[in-house]
């Protein structure tokens, strides 16, 4: 992450980046912007140099700015300024929420991920910090400690999500966890053998085919709080080529990011430790690869899961809802939260839905929903709630299980039969399930972050922890 | 339409009998008059046979005795689970599992004693919705096979409260099934200009019907409806149904604003030179249903002379590849100016919709737009076939759609909006292009339409998975479901009129 450095004034930045209201150009650059245009539009930028550096404009409009604006427009600094080693970003203007949130674009912005690379990209970025100028230091660097571990947390997760599935095996996955202790959290694996005794039969038929056997890891953030945790349980498939209902080959690489749940859980927990915030939590992660082997679970068979119910395998491709139907179980009955949050990339059916512009959120219990929707939109990270009827249900009766896990014909809303195939795992508590298939990652760059992982969830579930469960 | 008639709850001599009974329902249950009187005239075979089916009176549980004795050649019980708060939809299901078990009888009397007036009116709409057949082309089919129920009697102590209330069901139910037939309707019998026809015909309801044809709508420049219409043999049709109600109702003229319906009605959608694979395109005969909704739904206002001033208004074409149809690349020009790059001759509802709806709001300024369409199979993968998807700019009228789907078991349910997928529709060459890609499919349809509402109170109903059903639900058999109609009406009743 960049260096965020709080003060005055910024003695060394070679560039520097001015959030600019609508018709409120500085005096000295006022000429250079209106031969440019520049008027402080929302979203439009101006570079400017002078003999102080360069200078950026950062268009706000009209509106009065909320954080999603300055951190977007922090993301533009970064974006334009990534060649430059070192920038000032001139928050005087802002309230502490609001510069922190500029400090906070840029950094989610800067990220990339170069670890496998044996020499360094051309235009690899040469930003590496940042002077956030304010003539209120203290406030703002009280904003910045709460903001920037919602930051460090997404960039975690980004980093796991980046790594292909040769890399980050199930083993390699835990072995990432461990030095999350050093931040206070309790790290606990649960091995094969653990996951055979304690009957987690669904997650391991899903881990079954691969050389790399499946596994399930707890973290627990304390708290100081008298309450129970409330949980975020994700989905780690570390390489999904879908079993033996093998997926096509094109795009087929995408599929080391289905482990994007299990990373936004993990790093949701980093970011409530880095802040030490006073709610209990949990992240549970059933990690496994679905692999295609001559001991993989088949089309047909039927699981044992945790719950004690009978699943119908219909299509090995829909492996996510079997090792998180798991997962919920078994969070539920061992440590009862308060709430229980699933991040997965689940299906494309919530693609076709919704896009790469929400996550699809499900619920069993609506106020749940509506602050986890709230949570979304004040982070930049939106989600759209998203129906189970009743015919959701029933289209998953098995003639010989307790349950079928999906529907095999075409043209299936399979987003809405997933999360009906979860809740029958969860029991009475309030739960709420993210679809974050379409959000997860991204083809191109987005206003957040460059082509790749977007860590979506992360900054999220610290937001609805902050908001919501802070107090018993 | 079935025949129904009211009358005092009394055991009948003969013929078929349906009890309504309520969750642990006895004789002496105020839903168990007719219960008791049927046990003690079969001495005691009705009581002991639904014993024996282990018959408690669970919503929607059923148990039929044959011949039980005292006459009666059927005796029907049907379970309405609690009765203290049954919603009208209930008792309308209930109705509907009735007429599924008549099938084989020619008349029956339905007892509802212990019901409202009102109520024991629902409990008819559901024994009529649910008898419904599209039976035009069965020219074979055995006598012996056919459903016989004609007549149903539904007995209730407050007849005449059950009449005035089954008046107004009973003209939604007949717009219900004139939506059904033109739904099931071959696309080689039912093509614009047949449909157009048909609309003419309700004129008899005291609607005002106008039709536009291909020349007049050229003159309009509809350039993004022509450019359908344009492989087509069949002539397209725009229909313009107005019903004013309200000014009718207080003696006066009618007001500038009425209430806008705006239907899809592609009467056969190849996908034009975007051709779509054969396997199911049968189906898309139904891709008029839009349309086939707004049709039923006018004809359920005036039928029931609503207090409302309303327009209805579809886009009739035909979707067919040939020399003359459009091609993808083509850029038309829409009646609002804007120009649209037609990427794929299969996104065709749009277009046409993006003509009627920016005549309806230019000529007609109205409250708001409501329009439905049959319009994307990404709404099937979104919702499936239990809710149609909804799209608007307007939250309260948002909140009144998904009001009055609840109400009447037509559920929508809202889907998002926003900059970030109105840019999937950029085009290179023109105003824009008429898809943007799988992700978000529905969506970027809806966008789409947004563009040619001119910011007046619009709603957009994507029902492309639930105007046809493969399987019968209570009040719905498999087929053609009329939906929309009744959930429109029930919005503009709780809302609009008066």
């Amino acid at each position: 992450m960049l260096e965020v450095r709080i003060g005055r004034t910024a003695p060394s930045a070679s560039a520097t980046a001015i959030p600019v209201a609508q018709g409120a150009v500085p005096e000295a650059l006022r000429d250079a912007a209106a031969a440019d245009g520049f008027t402080g539009a929302a979203g439009t930028d101006c570079e400017v140099l002078t003999g102080q550096g360069r200078m950026l404009l950062l268009g706000l409009g009209t509106a009065a700015p909320v954080e999603e604006d300055l951190r977007q427009a922090g993301a533009r600094a970064a974006a334009a300024l990534i060649g430059v080693a070192h920038i000032a970003l001139d928050a005087r203007a802002l309230r502490a929420p609001l510069a922190a949130a500029f400090a906070a674009g840029a950094c989610l912005r800067a990220w990339r991920f170069e670890r496998l690379r044996g020499r360094p990209a051309e235009d690899a970025p040469k930003l590496s910090a940042v002077d956030l100028v304010t003539d209120q230091p203290d406030a703002v660097a009280a904003a910045w400690r709460h903001a920037s571990a919602g930051v460090q947390g997404a960039l975690f997760a980004r980093d796991l999500v980046a790594e292909p599935g040769n890399e980050l095996t199930p083993q390699e996955f835990a072995a990432r966890l461990q030095p999350l202790a050093r931040h206070g959290i309790a790290i606990g694996i649960l091995g094969k053998a653990e996951l055979e005794r304690q009957g987690l039969g669904a997650l391991l038929a899903v881990g079954q085919g691969s050389a790399h056997p499946p596994l399930m890891a707890v973290l627990r953030w304390k708290g100081r709080l008298k309450a129970p945790p409330v949980a975020f349980v994700g989905k780690g498939i570390t390489f999904d080529t879908g079993g033996l209902c093998i997926k096509g080959a094109e795009g087929m690489e995408a599929m080391r990011g289905d482990m994007a749940g299990a990373a936004a859980a993990a790093g949701a927990i980093l970011a409530l430790a880095l802040r030490n915030s006073p709610a209990p939590a949990l992240a549970v992660l059933p990690i496994a690869e679905n692999a295609t082997g001559a001991a993989s679970y088949r089309p047909g068979d039927i699981l044992r899961s945790f719950s004690g119910k009978t699943i119908e395998v219909v299509d090995t491709d829909a492996e996510g809802r079997l090792v998180l139907a798991d997962a919920l179980a078994w969070t539920a009955r061992q440590h009862r939260p308060r709430a229980m949050i699933d991040l997965a990339t689940l299906t494309g059916s919530i693609v076709t839905a919704l896009g790469h512009h929400h996550a699809g959120l499900f619920d069993n219990n609506a106020a749940l929903a509506a602050r986890v929707a709230e949570a979304g939109r004040d982070v930049g990270e939106p989600a759209w709630r998203m129906p189970i009827g009743e015919g959701h249900r029933r289209d998953l009766d098995s003639a010989i299980a307790d349950i079928r896990h999906c529907l095999s014909d075409r043209m299936q809303p399979d987003a809405c039969h997933g999360a009906a195939f979860l809740r029958d795992f969860v029991g009475d508590i309030p739960w709420a399930h993210l679809d974050i298939a379409g959000v997860a990652s991204r083809a191109g760059a987005e206003a957040l972050h460059a082509q790749g992982p977007s860590g979506y969830g992360v900054r999220l579930l610290d937001r609805l922890v902050a908001t919501h469960f802070e107090t018993a | 339409m079935l025949d129904i008639a009211f009358a005092k709850p009394a055991l009948p001599k003969s013929g078929a009998l349906v009890l309504l009974l309520e969750e642990g329902a006895t004789g002496a249950s105020p839903t168990g008059a007719l219960l008791a009187a049927a046990d003690e005239a079969t001495g005691g075979a009705v009581g002991r046979a639904l014993a024996a089916a282990e018959f408690k009176g669970r919503r929607g549980q059923t148990a039929t005795i044959l011949a039980p004795g005292a006459g009666l050649s059927r005796v029907v019980a049907v379970g309405l689970g609690k009765l203290e708060g049954i919603a009208a939809r209930q008792l309308e299901d209930a109705g509907g599992h009735a007429a599924a078990a008549l099938a084989r009888e020619p008349a029956a009397s339905v007892a509802a004693p212990g019901l409202s007036g009102e109520q024991a009116a629902h409990v008819a709409m559901g024994l009529a919705l649910r008898s419904y057949r599209f039976d035009r082309y069965r020219t074979t089919e055995k006598p012996e096979d056919k459903p016989k129920l004609a007549k149903a009697t539904v007995l209730t102590g407050e007849i005449p409260k059950a009449r005035d209330a089954w008046a107004g069901l009973k003209a939604v139910a007949e717009g219900v099934f004139l939506s059904r037939d033109l739904v099931s309707e071959p696309a080689n019998v039912l093509n614009p200009a047949e449909m157009a026809e048909r609309c003419r015909k309700l004129t008899a309801l005291g609607l005002k019907v106008e039709v536009f044809g291909p020349k007049e709508m050229t003159k309009l420049g509809f350039g993004a409806l022509m450019g359908v219409a344009m492989g087509s043999a069949n002539e397209p049709r725009m229909v313009v149904m107005t019903w004013n109600g309200a000014g009718a109702a207080k003696g006066k003229k009618p007001p500038a604003k009425p209430l806008a319906f705006i239907g899809k009605g592609v009467t056969f959608d190849t996908g034009g030179i975007s051709i779509k694979p054969a396997a199911g395109m049968e189906d898309m005969k139904w891709d008029m249903g839009g349309a086939g909704t707004v049709v039923g739904l006018m004809a359920a206002l005036a039928g029931r002379k609503a207090k409302v001033d309303a327009i209805g208004i579809v886009g009739l074409v035909e979707n067919m590849p040939s020399g003359t149809a459009q091609r993808p690349g083509d850029v038309v020009k829409s009646y609002s100016g804007q120009t649209i790059e037609v990427i794929n001759t299969d996104a065709e509802g749009r277009l046409v919709l993006a003509d009627v709806l920016w005549y309806c709001q230019q000529k007609y300024d109205p409250r708001f737009m409501v329009d439905l369409a049959t319009l994307t199979g990404a709404m099937i993968v979104a919702l499936g076939h239990e809710y149609a998807g909804f799209f608007s700019n307007d939250d309260a009228l948002s909140q009144q759609l998904h009001a009055a789907g609840e109400a009447t078991g037509e559920k929508v349910w809202r889907m998002p909006l926003g900059d970030a997928y109105d840019k999937q529709i950029k085009s290179d060459i023109a105003d824009m292009k008429n898809v943007g890609g799988r992700p978000g499919g529905a969506i970027t349809a809806a966008q789409f339409i947004q563009r040619f509402v001119n910011g007046k109170p619009w709603a957009h109903l994507d029902v492309a998975g639930t105007v046809w059903s493969g399987k019968d639900s209570p009040t719905v058999p498999k087929g053609a479901t009329a939906f929309g109609v009744r959930l429109l009406d029930r919005m503009v009743a709780e809302h609009y009129e008066g």
